[in-house]
């Protein structure tokens, strides 16, 4: 997903067109590097209690101020979007609504277990298993609830990802460790991994669309549909071979 | 267990008006189901005019055995009002449906029965009769099957999220 992140700036389209400029050009990145690790604001969708945790972490003992962090509460505005508490199907096709309203560039943590896995909900029909199964997921803040001060510690790492990728470096999740095998479970592929069918972002985006008239949803017409359908042979498939099976092979 | 404190008022009118003769110690009376909605009335003209809650149950078909009689899956729905006043009582009591029957709405006598009628639909799947605007609330639109009754699968898949 980072990988078809653009980081265009007027700036650079300004410099290209002046012949030796190229010279600033080192300086201005870091200029901008610098402002945009700096002042991350944040979008909070706080939907449990990783949001009263997120609200200590702003107040003054942590104090997210202080590296530039802004809690907005439109997600026009927002750099970041912490993802603090349980997001369940009928919340789904809001947050990727609000995800999508945010401009690029931009990025996402999930704070707390319940936004990373699901957690203890992970199995109840109405819970989605992970909000890595339909947005790009840069930082992942684990506990329940994490303490401000990890999350202040996932933001400054957020803050070094950026940097680093700035400098084309980019982290992405060849470097995060494999889920522990007896962690794994059978569920639906995340974005960056590689067995995720195509069409199930596409399925993702629609159904979040479809919430421009009134407040249907149109997941059952989706499930029924031809393409609904492919894609659930397609994940029956997925979730066919033995899950112990499957790690192993990856890890070697 | 000791149950909840008796309410002598709505067994008298119970018993006077409505036939009604068990009072068991650990659940509210049993009333038809035909005559709910004018239980609710003509409580709500004695002073219980607050409306509490609504709690539909589902209940599979089960055999006889020691615990009672042999039963068909069936809803219980409890409604509960209760008098405002200093030491207010509650009165609440049951009405039994059988699969398919539906249960009179009481919007028309409490505004605030709204939602609350439309949450047990939505849960359990119980029909509210004359309800103005019978809608899910807290499932998407466009769920399938009504997650609190006995019989539905816990790890019912849903498509584009699992």
């Amino acid at each position: 997903m980072e990988d078809d992140r653009a980081f265009t700036h007027p700036l650079y389209d300004f410099m290209a067109r002046m012949p030796g400029l190229d010279v600033a050009t080192t300086s201005v990145d870091k200029l901008l590097t610098w402002g945009a690790s700096n002042a991350l604001w944040i979008f909070p969708m706080a939907t449990s209690c990783c949001g009263i945790e997120f609200m200590a972490a702003a107040a003054s003992r942590v104090d997210l101020d202080r590296m530039g962090t802004i809690v907005r509460g439109t997600p026009r505005q927002s750099d970041v979007m912490v993802v603090a508490g349980t997001i369940t199907v009928k919340m789904a096709p809001r947050v990727k609504k609000l995800w999508d309203q945010m401009p690029e560039p931009k990025w996402c943590l999930a704070m707390g277990s319940c936004a990373i896995s699901g957690d203890f909900y992970r199995d109840i029909y109405s819970v989605v298993p992970g909000i890595d199964t339909f947005l790009p997921v840069d930082v992942y803040v684990p506990g329940c609830p994490p303490n401000p001060e990890e999350l202040m510690h996932g933001l400054l790492r957020l803050q070094e990802k950026i940097r680093a990728f700035r400098a084309g470096k980019p982290r992405g999740a060849a470097e995060r460790p494999p889920t522990p095998e007896h962690m794994r479970r059978p569920s639906l592929p995340r974005l960056d991994d590689p067995t995720r069918p195509d069409e199930l972002s596409l399925l993702q985006t629609q159904s979040a669309g479809s919430l421009g008239h009134g407040t249907e949803m149109n997941l059952i017409e989706l499930r029924r549909s031809k393409a609904g359908e492919a894609l659930a042979a397609k994940l029956a498939a997925l979730r066919a071979p033995a899950a112990p099976a499957e790690p192993a092979e990856k890890k070697e | 267990m000791k149950g909840a404190p008796k309410n002598e008022e709505l067994e008298q009118l119970l018993a006077a008006e409505f036939g009604v003769t068990e009072f068991p110690s650990d659940a509210p009376p049993l009333v038809d189901r035909a005559r709910h909605l004018e239980l609710a009335a003509r409580l709500k003209a004695l002073g219980y005019r607050l409306y509490v809650t609504v709690v539909a149950t589902h209940y599979l078909p089960q055999a006889a055995s020691k615990a009672g009689p042999e039963q068909p899956e069936h809803f219980e729905v409890a409604t509960a009002l209760r008098k405002p006043t200093q030491g207010g009582t509650l009165a609440a009591w049951r009405c039994k449906l059988a699969v398919g029957e539906g249960i009179p709405s009481l919007v028309g006598l409490f505004a605030g029965a709204d939602w609350q009628e439309r949450e047990q639909f939505d849960l359990v799947g119980v029909r509210f009769d004359d309800h103005p605007d019978l809608r899910r609330l807290m499932m998407p639109d466009d769920w399938e099957g009504h997650p609190l009754r006995k019989d539905y699968a816990i790890d019912t898949a849903c498509t584009p999220w699992r």
